[in-house]
């Protein structure tokens, strides 16, 4: 299997560590279970295997979500290791996802986590949500300093990382990109499901359309503001009557008004921060039209571009295993009994030695 | 015109040129065409933004606000050309600067977001990489982002993204700033003060996965208060 160097500073003595880790996703949608294995600077992907609550209707419902993660943990779990090839003794750390997310979906993952370091004696490897989306965007890319987009369901943020911190430089003021498009589209009655094939509900309907109209268009400083969009575009909908030319119209507007304004947002970040590499990380980061927005900027400024491979930039079990990873090489694991999920685990809280 | 290029110097989505005009050093905002936008979109962004900006400084600069004095606007080729600032940025400035000198700035600046919000206008980006200083005094450039509306919310995100920029590059100077920049705030604004600053407070709740309690005591106070 591919080894993939890890691009970060990892403390002195470990090249010659070999450390395999067990990694657990559950804080939305997405119940993960991801095995990977370092070795001499290196890491080796063995094992990401995932399940995915999908609502009949509506959107995510917490207790539904968190119940389809209880169900299918030890089958996702088994399948893992199995895949792996490696059973729970080989294991040196089980890391899991602690936050941001939805409660009653952590809760499932942090116990899950905390039994298996109790029964197996392992250490256990909290882990923040949303830097695992940046740090395996990172791994892949081979990229050490870029400004980073990270967009996702529940998540929509430029950041840069400074004094081994990361630093939101501009984010959302209400609902995220990710949010928006599943909100429009399932008000519209065509979502659920969101995404078919790898593609959002959003995008088929803006093919049926090449044209544009002008919609609400909100920044503030660096950070952006969808709702005044959604509502704009809802009404739109309404008055386009079933009218499946005028829908088009409104889902190409609303997407490439909502991209575009991603796009000034980051184009600012770049300008400003002079950095010369931009990354694209989380669930939106496999939407096909923002990869080409965001290449086309980035062609621009002479500023290299990688978009995160849609296996790894949705919600996985492998971002958190290798997240992991980086934090128990630095020592920074945690008693399973003081290890509790914070729905509200905000990326730029805390200071990381790899930074 | 003679011309000379500062492209990527002052933002992202316009080149600046440092050109000379009727005899007077003047600078020309020139927005660009980008491919990554829907042509018809692209157009539309352009043209609107320029048309804003032009508007909104002409209405500041005969209101007597210290901003760069619009000479010429092509709207159709997204061009503006306005009076060239000497001086330098305050995100640079405030790195050596005395306390007197900071308190009169910050007054001044004060004074002037009051008038223009008085006129019911908002400048959409206020960061000290959008003022100023110079020999004549301090000046708001950059009104790419402005805007017309009468919700104080507007007005309190203008000072809100003033705070937040001083404080994530010098925050030793955000409370003597501050302190200033409300004295001139709260003797110049027209509208209500307090709610403003109520606003301001609770615009700090906003972004995501904000501290709880903090998040609570204002959602207590919008019910019980």
């Amino acid at each position: 299997m591919q080894k993939i160097h890890v691009p970060v500073k990892l403390p002195e003595g470990v090249e010659g560590k070999e450390v395999t880790v067990l990694g657990i996703e559950s804080t939305s949608h997405t119940l993960g279970v991801g095995i990977l294995r370092f070795s001499r600077g290196s890491v080796e992907i063995l094992a990401n295997i995932s399940s995915q609550y999908k609502p009949e209707k509506g959107g995510i419902h917490p207790r539904e979500a968190s119940q389809h993660h209880m169900k299918n943990a030890p089958t996702v779990l088994r399948e893992a290791l199995g895949k792996a090839g490696v059973s729970m003794r080989d294991i040196n750390t089980v890391a899991v996802a602690v936050g941001p997310g939805i409660g009653p979906c952590l809760r499932v993952g942090a116990t899950i986590a905390r039994f298996l370091s109790k029964y197996f004696n392992i250490p256990l490897t909290p882990v923040n949500h949303a830097v695992a989306h940046i740090e395996i965007g990172k791994l892949f890319s081979g990229f050490n300093d870029p400004v980073i987009v990270y967009v996702s369901g529940g998540n929509t943020m430029v950041l840069v990382q400074k004094n081994s911190q990361y630093r939101v430089m501009g984010e959302t003021l209400d609902i995220p990109l990710g949010n928006l498009f599943d909100t429009f589209t399932r008000e519209i009655g065509i979502a659920p499901p969101y995404v078919v094939d790898g593609k959002h509900a959003i995008d088929v309907c803006a093919e049926w359309s090449q044209e544009f109209q002008p919609l609400p268009y909100t920044i503030k400083g660096n950070d952006l503001s969808f709702s005044g969009l959604l509502t704009a575009a809802l009404k739109l909908a309404k008055e386009a009557n079933g009218d499946k030319e005028s829908l088009g119209r409104v889902c190409n507007s609303l997407r490439e008004t909502a991209f575009n304004m991603l796009i000034e947002v980051s184009e600012r970040v770049l300008a400003l921060t002079n950095k010369k590499q931009l990354l694209l990380v989380g669930g939106v980061a496999s939407n096909k039209v923002l990869r080409w927005k965001m290449e086309t900027l980035t062609s621009i400024y002479n500023v290299k571009y990688y978009g995160t491979p849609p296996d790894v930039a949705g919600d996985n079990g492998v971002m958190i295993a290798y997240t992991g990873l980086l934090l128990y090489l630095y020592g920074r694991t945690s008693k399973p009994e003081e290890t509790h999920v914070k729905q509200r685990y905000r990326i730029d809280e805390e200071a990381y030695p790899w930074l | 015109m003679a011309l000379s290029s500062e492209s990527n110097l002052w933002g992202a989505e316009a080149v600046i040129y440092i050109g000379e005009f009727l005899g007077r050093k003047v600078v020309i905002k020139k927005r660009r065409s980008k491919q990554y936008r829907h042509p018809v979109y692209d157009t539309i962004f352009i043209q609107t933004r320029t048309r804003n900006e032009a508007k909104i400084l002409a209405e500041l600069y005969a209101a007597g606000l210290k901003v760069p004095a619009p000479l010429l606007v092509d709207v159709e080729k997204g061009a503006l050309v306005m009076e060239y600032i000497e001086g330098e940025r305050l995100s640079e400035k405030l790195a050596n600067i005395e306390a007197r000198e900071l308190v009169e700035m910050a007054w001044d600046i004060g004074r002037q977001s009051a008038l223009m919000h008085n006129r019911k206008i908002y400048h959409g980006d206020l960061t000290i990489a959008n003022i100023i200083y110079s020999g004549r005094g301090v000046y708001i450039i950059d009104f790419g982002l402005a805007g017309y509306s009468t919700d104080i919310e507007e007005h309190a995100i203008d000072i809100h993204l003033l705070q937040k920029s001083i404080y994530s590059l010098y925050p030793h100077l955000l409370k003597p700033f501050m302190e200033s920049y409300f004295k001139a705030y709260r003797e110049y604004y027209s509208g209500s003060f307090d709610e403003i600053m109520y606003k301001l407070r609770e615009i700090s709740t906003r972004g995501r996965y904000i501290d709880r309690e903090l998040r609570r005591s204002v959602m207590r106070e919008r019910y019980v208060g």
